[in-house]
């Protein structure tokens, strides 16, 4: 259990240092030990946090649309899967941004341009935009039990965007290159670290997705616990009035 | 118990319904937002580009409209002067001259796939924006196959694998 200090508990703290350390490494390996492209030179470096971001958003996107279903689905309803759907939502939008940002300015310098309508780009855009529209359904007001009804329509519906983002460049020409990693057919197109520095931003962005949710998810119940506080109060003040 | 709405605390009520305002306009937003990226996306990124060999020949790909095209920049084909640079792009065994005005820039060189947009003229393709379409192949600088005083070579030693 968290403490009533912090959101943090020994395991999230253990987790903690183990994600700084991991960074740590990564900007080791992605900014000293990993060499240049042959051709892009040291603009490759941006793949190790490009590529990372992308993954942990697919990731988060996946959860707030399996957590939506459990809360949907079950019997309890408990709110903690709506929370948890919430958290790694929130936490996806950050990632997709991440992704977008450091995509820009990996293109201007490799393609010429910041952004291009290509299949690829605009898949992402529109990904990252509903998403948006998803926070923004979570705030529209109301008790949490409607929150969490809506919102886990719109998650399940939202994430078949995510297999239009990802095989938007098999299934249209666009201006994006291909996978480097393609695991179904066992085809690396990465020399030795760039590829070890790669492996290591992903995992080191997965634990770092990890803590964040853990702690974002427990603030989320503390932001309920005060409305539902507040909601109390408002009805104790009221029976006073009527009293009076 | 007299359970009768309060009148006193108008305008908390008014700051209440304001606030739940505010996510119904970004809701709005996001969907506008949304309208605008996949009309952007039906008009331009279905097709973004035609490959050389379907210069005429693949519906949408008319050399004389406005098109991109995209291609291999053919080795020893580039020429650049002051004011302008002139290559050849190659696809499956199709070539086609472009000229650009200025310099693309950037990582552009010889061997490497580009997206040209322009249209063509007299046999001549005119392009006014190129687009480096870098391959996902990504090799070591210092890796002992390939001349690190050479970019272009080990591009083109890439290309042929």
């Amino acid at each position: 259990m968290a403490s009533r200090k912090s959101t943090g508990t020994s395991a999230t703290r253990l987790l903690g240092v183990v994600v700084l350390l991991m960074l740590t490494l990564l900007a080791l390996y992605g900014l000293v030990f990993s060499a240049e492209d042959v051709v892009q030179g040291s603009t490759v470096r941006l793949m190790y946090v490009h590529v990372p971001s992308i993954w942990v958003a697919y990731i988060a996107f996946g959860v707030t649309a399996l957590c939506s279903a459990t809360y949907l689905s079950s019997k309890s309803r408990s709110l903690v899967w709506d929370r948890i759907a919430g958290a790694s939502g929130e936490i996806g939008v950050i990632f997709v941004a991440l992704s977008l940002v450091t995509g820009s300015l990996w293109g201007r310098v490799t393609w010429g341009t910041y952004w291009v309508w290509d299949a690829r780009l605009t898949t992402t855009a529109f990904l990252f935009i509903t998403y948006i529209g998803y926070l923004a359904v979570r705030r529209l007001g109301g008790t949490h039990r409607q929150r969490a009804r809506r919102s886990g329509v719109l998650a399940l519906l939202a994430v078949l965007e995510i297999p239009l983002v990802h095989f938007s460049i098999k299934l249209w020409r666009t201006l994006h290159q291909d996978e480097s990693v393609d695991i179904l057919n066992a085809k690396v197109e990465l020399d030795g670290l760039m590829l070890f520095s790669l492996f290591l931003g992903l995992v080191s962005f997965t634990l770092l997705y990890t803590w964040l949710v853990l702690h974002r998810q427990r603030v989320l119940f503390l932001e309920d616990a005060v409305a539902d506080r507040g909601l109390d109060a408002a009805i104790l003040s009221r029976r006073d009035e009527a009293r009076v | 118990m007299d359970l009768t709405p309060r009148t006193s605390s108008e305008s908390s009520d008014i700051s209440k319904s304001k606030r739940r305002w505010l996510p119904i306009l970004v809701v709005v937003l996001a969907l506008t937002g949304g309208g605008v990226v996949v009309t952007k996306f039906l008009t331009s990124a279905i097709d973004y580009y035609c490959n050389v060999d379907e210069i005429g020949v693949r519906d949408g790909c008319i050399g004389t409209r406005r098109i991109r095209i995209q291609g291999i920049v053919e080795e020893g084909s580039l020429k650049r002067d002051s004011s302008a640079s002139s290559f050849v792009l190659q696809f499956n065994k199709a070539r086609i001259d472009v000229t650009y005005l200025g310099d693309p820039g950037g990582i552009f060189q010889e061997c490497i796939p580009v997206v040209a947009h322009g249209r063509l003229r007299n046999g001549m393709f005119e392009s006014d924006r190129i687009e480096v379409k870098h391959s996902n192949v990504y090799v070591e600088k210092n890796a002992s196959r390939f001349d690190e005083a050479n970019k272009e070579a080990a591009a083109c030693s890439i290309l042929k694998g």
